[in-house]
């Protein structure tokens, strides 16, 4: 029943969510091709549906993926530094005034790319260095480079105009408002190939999620393919970053939240985080929307809010055990 | 069937074994001191550690073959496993031993869930099908990760200290399971129970010193126990005081 009014309630403010908004919108105007309610809703409403619900997935799952690659209910590409690394190319390409258009992707997507990619590979060369094979230590490595990368983004701040680090501040705070579909077509995308990655790699996660050692033995390479969706999560959630900026904690109470409702294995889990993941940051938005019209709420505000405190709860509950 | 040559695996450049080799033609136990290897030695059998020299199993170089080869070759059991994946089943657990001989990106066929169904009533355990792995007692445990190692049907199956958790009756269970599977399979048992030990009867290796003895009979009795192990023993039982 509780799974039902939860599934029902996040449906229906997804349903509702491209009607709200600051102008109102009637259904007449919506559907007269020339109005200006026509508009807004098919080029600014039904994008950011798109964008938001795609965005909810790439976190959602990205979250599930990092905490069974790690085995870990604390992983996710935030707490590891992954988005913040996303978020430092991202600022650097900002700085740098570099908004053109490179092989046909924007230069800022490529720069947040980046900063995903290396925070990767630099977490992989680290972790040889580990001295205790736990995943606690190499969560802390991925805090420590998290608040590097922000002090690194204050230099960029601090060199910085006015005018860019107006941007730079409002990007930091994570928004999903987009104009026209590129950015929704692109993530949408992303999202697709996330999901399906996860999906043709379901009994790989499966073993790798009972134990590291076991999945050896049963004749998985763990590095290997611990790399490959490392890399493709890293993609999705750098294009992601470069175009919304850094939302957090999706990916850590998304991921529970189906466990405790579905107490199932892994690959059971995929569709429905993903399902969730995207639903609940919809809702999200559709809150910071509308909680104050004159001017919206950054979702990376509302996200945290929420999330700061289910990260403490997390802690705390595992703590007990 | 298995070969050693020369093997060599140290940790923190301390030599754990020292250049042993061996020719294990049939089933061993192994013996020794905690610390003294045993579980070294284990893991290097199924490609868990690195170690220097060769290993061959059925004449097949360890290094040569590639991880599914190699789940396909050796199975181990632990003593305790602790699983991340806090709702798995035991029927899906059981199931991921067939990983080595699935089809990449597909489902598991029907055979491999016939042959989990029929290993898991050869161990009595059907009824635990649908529980979660988290809820099971070590001596259940124990009994589904045998089910595992029967349905990954590989020829070698190394047990390490499959009793050390586990009560009397339960112990006995499985030092029962384990002489019947010596028929279809060659086991490889670490172990401290000498109980266990004297009652699977198979040759013995005993650990000591970085080196490995190689005993084809006569190790159970209180002289040589004593002798390998510096306490006194009276009918294979410690004397404490």
């Amino acid at each position: 029943m509780l799974k039902f009014i939860l599934w029902a309630l996040l449906f229906g403010v997804t349903l509702i969510s491209p009607f709200l908004g600051a102008v109102d919108l009637s259904f007449h105007s919506i559907l007269s091709p020339d109005s200006l309610g026509h508009q807004i809703f098919f080029d600014i409403r039904l994008p950011r549906l798109v964008f938001g619900f795609s965005a909810g997935v790439i976190l959602a799952l990205s979250g599930l993926l990092f905490q069974t690659l790690f085995r870990n209910a604390l992983m996710t590409p935030y707490t590891l530094g992954i988005s913040s690394g996303a978020v430092l190319g991202a600022g650097i390409a900002i700085k740098l005034g570099l908004g053109s258009i490179l092989f046909g992707i924007a230069t800022i997507s490529l720069f947040g790319f980046g900063g995903a990619i290396f925070t990767v590979f630099l977490l992989i060369y680290l972790e040889r260095f580990l001295k205790s094979s736990h995943s606690e230590s190499l969560l802390l490595l991925g805090i420590a480079l998290s608040l590097f990368y922000t002090s690194a983004l204050m230099i960029v701040f601090y060199m910085g105009s006015s005018i860019q680090n107006d941007m730079l501040i409002r990007f930091t705070m994570g928004s999903l408002s987009v104009i026209a579909w590129q950015h929704p077509v692109i993530l949408a995308i992303m999202a697709l190939f996330l999901l399906f990655s996860l999906y043709i790699y379901r009994y790989e996660l499966q073993i790798l999620a009972t134990s590291q050692t076991q999945a050896t033995l049963k004749g998985l390479n763990t590095k290997k393919i611990t790399l490959v969706l490392l890399v493709i999560s890293s993609l999705a959630i750098g294009v992601l970053v470069s175009i919304s900026g850094p939302i957090g904690f999706v990916g850590l109470v998304v991921p529970h939240i189906v466990t405790k409702l579905y107490p199932q294995t892994i690959n059971k889990r995929i569709f429905k985080t993903a399902l969730l993941g995207g639903l609940f940051l919809v809702a999200c938005d559709t809150l910071s929307r509308s909680l104050n019209t004159q001017s919206e709420l950054p979702i990376g505000i509302i996200t945290a809010l929420i999330g700061g405190p289910f990260f403490i709860y997390l802690i705390i509950s595992k703590g007990q055990k | 069937m298995i070969s050693i040559k020369n093997l060599s695996c140290s940790f923190s450049k301390k030599f754990i074994l020292k250049d042993i080799s061996l020719e294990l033609q049939s089933h061993v136990t192994v013996l020794g001191a905690n610390g003294s290897g045993k579980s070294t030695f284990a893991k290097a059998l199924c490609g868990l550690n690195k170690y220097e020299g060769e290993i061959y199993i059925a004449k097949q170089n360890l290094q040569n073959l590639s991880l599914a080869q190699r789940a396909k070759t050796i199975a181990y059991i632990p003593t305790k496993l602790e699983v991340y994946d806090k709702y798995i089943t035991v029927e899906e657990f059981v199931l991921l031993s067939r990983f080595a001989y699935k089809k990449s990106y597909l489902d598991y066929t029907q055979k491999d869930r016939d042959l989990v169904e029929k290993n898991l009533n050869f161990l009595a355990i059907t009824h635990l099908k649908h529980h979660t792995m988290e809820a099971l007692s070590s001596g259940e445990q124990q009994l589904v990760l045998i089910a595992s190692a029967l349905t990954q049907q590989s020829d070698v199956i190394i047990f390490d200290e499959p009793t050390a958790n586990l009560d009397p009756l339960n112990s006995k269970v499985i030092a029962q399971h384990i002489k019947t599977l010596k028929k279809q399979h060659q086991i490889i048992l670490i172990t401290h129970d000498l109980h266990l030990a004297h009652y699977i009867d198979s040759e013995v290796l005993f650990v000591k010193n970085s080196s490995i003895e190689h005993y084809k009979e006569g190790i159970f009795t209180d002289a040589m126990l004593q002798k390998l192990y510096g306490v006194k023993f009276t009918n294979l039982v410690v004397e404490y005081a």
